[in-house]
């Protein structure tokens, strides 16, 4: 069962969430093509998707509309936050969540891309490192990440020529629009892949990079292949968070158990 | 009028001088109202302003420091030092593309944080007018309700304006609380300790008629106190010797 922020308090508390989730989107440039908003947009849908899909009664919070967009910051559009902002939002409605007795909670950081591997994020890179603390700090905390397109990584590059060389704007982000809000989407779709790897955003602004704002494909896309993509991202990443937090459960009460014995001993 | 819905090249064209820039919350509003009524009002409020304004409207803030109510289910806060975070960049990264009048609107009256931030960078930077006209959740026209005087939470006012904006989440029954203490006690104790029932006001006097009027004269009061301050503050610009010079 899946509650929002559309129900009144006394509804969440009979509905007992087992679980919440917080959605962490951002507001920036995506090329001449799509509108500031797409992740947040795609973000929403896949996340209340999952929301219904999750066994147990689950807590869906409202998307936080931005995130650590500074490598566009100056274009027009873009509303970024510092990276000590993102992990102090997600630190403190962690928190709260927390004080009402909701201890597991997932956050939804950005979409993620189809480059494999779970281990680090590829967008609100913060989230990792607050989620992590998180854990450190209350022990009967289950925080986790998950990143959407990355959790369905392997079926994106099925269902895409060029999932894998997408790193903005892309064959992915402007299909699963094309999907979502056709309405939204303009025609203006100039491919452009750059030589190098992803690492020079962690030194030059996108703009300098890839001045047409796109680095991938996106005019391979389509809506077929968006609808594909979405409902992948919807499954793996609802199977994500149910078996990470069943993994981490029994994980979380050895730590006080073996506590115990070491002391019995 | 320009949202998260454009290109940034579309956003580019229209070139707006000018942006919105709105704070909600998510927190208990009583027995009849969503958690979502802060953001919802604020949000619709922030439109029509952002609309009659031409301004560029940023997506809104779903939460900001609703800590007051306490761990009541679905709430979630911010802590103040982070919502102050959370104005100065999103201000600064305005001003990065050009934008440099800055209206927040606030939708939650617990935001006292707004103030200090937007005093430090109006400061700070001396071509930025960041400025923060009164809203707080309708109640820029409480003077039009009955039972102003004794509203601060999920009473006449919020749940008027919720029966025009979203009649479809509010409840049918709905609870009266005229508090012993004044609204300090906010700053002392949670508020189901003053308030046992999460409502400060006479819910049960809303109408839908009145939060149709509340929020035509809100927003019309917000865009005219908006035009206002950027006015004066440019003609006190313009008087300073470096503004000359420049």
């Amino acid at each position: 069962m899946l509650c929002t922020w559309e129900n009144t308090t006394r509804e969440v508390a009979i509905a007992e969430p087992e679980i919440a989730l917080l959605p962490v989107a951002t507001t920036e440039m995506q090329g001449q093509h799509l509108p500031v908003g797409s992740k947040c947009f795609i973000l929403d849908a896949i996340s209340r998707r999952v929301g219904e899909t999750l066994p147990c009664s689950t807590y869906l919070l409202p998307t936080l509309p931005l995130g650590t967009s500074g490598l566009h910051l100056g274009t027009p559009g873009t509303v970024a936050l510092g990276w000590e902002t993102l992990a102090s939002v997600v630190r403190d409605l962690v928190e709260s969540l927390l004080a009402q007795r909701i201890s597991k909670v997932a956050v939804l950081v950005g979409l993620g891309d189809a480059s494999g591997g779970a281990a680090w994020p590829s967008d609100n890179f913060i989230v990792k490192t607050a989620v992590r603390q998180l854990n450190y700090d209350h022990q009967e905390l289950q925080a986790i990440w998950v990143q959407p397109f990355r959790a369905a990584w392997t079926d994106l590059l099925d269902i895409f020529e060029t999932a894998d060389k997408e790193v903005h704007a892309g064959e992915v982000i402007t299909s699963v629009m094309l999907h979502l809000a056709p309405d939204l989407v303009g025609e203006d779709r100039s491919d452009h892949v750059p030589a190098a790897g992803p690492e020079l955003l962690n030194y030059a602004p996108f703009a300098r990079v890839c001045p047409g704002g796109v680095w991938g494909c996106p005019s391979l896309a389509s809506a077929q292949k968006g609808a594909q993509a979405f409902h992948a991202a919807v499954r793996h990443t609802a199977n994500y968070i149910v078996s990470t937090f069943d993994s981490l459960a029994p994980m979380k009460t050895c730590q006080g158990a073996g506590e115990r014995r070491s002391g019995d001993a | 009028m320009l949202d998260s819905h454009a290109t940034s090249a579309r956003i580019r064209g229209g070139a707006p001088s000018v942006a919105v820039f709105s704070i909600g919350a998510i927190e208990q509003h009583s027995i009849h109202l969503p958690l979502c009524t802060d953001w919802y009002q604020v949000r619709e409020v922030s439109r029509r302003v952002a609309q009659e304004l031409g301004a560029l409207l940023v997506p809104a803030l779903p939460y900001s420091m609703s800590q007051c109510h306490g761990p009541a289910p679905g709430t979630v806060w911010l802590r103040p030092e982070t919502l102050a975070l959370v104005v100065r960049d999103v201000v600064l990264s305005l001003r990065a593309q050009g934008i440099r009048r800055i209206v927040l609107i606030n939708g939650h009256g617990g935001n006292f944080v707004l103030d200090p931030v937007i005093r430090e960078l109006n400061l700070a930077y001396s071509d930025l007018m960041v400025i923060r006209p009164p809203f707080e959740g309708g109640f820029n026209a409480v003077d039009l309700f009955e039972h102003g005087d004794v509203d601060s939470h999920a009473g006449e006012v919020e749940t008027s304006l919720m029966l025009v904006i979203r009649p479809d989440l509010v409840k049918a029954k709905r609870l009266d609380h005229v508090p012993a203490v004044g609204r300090e006690f906010f700053d002392y104790v949670f508020l189901d300790r003053w308030a046992p029932d999460g409502v400060t006001g006479i819910a049960t006097a809303a109408s839908a008629e009145k939060g149709r009027k509340a929020l035509a004269v809100s927003a019309e009061r917000l865009v005219r106190t908006v035009r206002e301050t950027f006015s004066a503050l440019e003609s006190l610009k313009s008087e300073c010797p470096e503004g000359g010079a420049g």
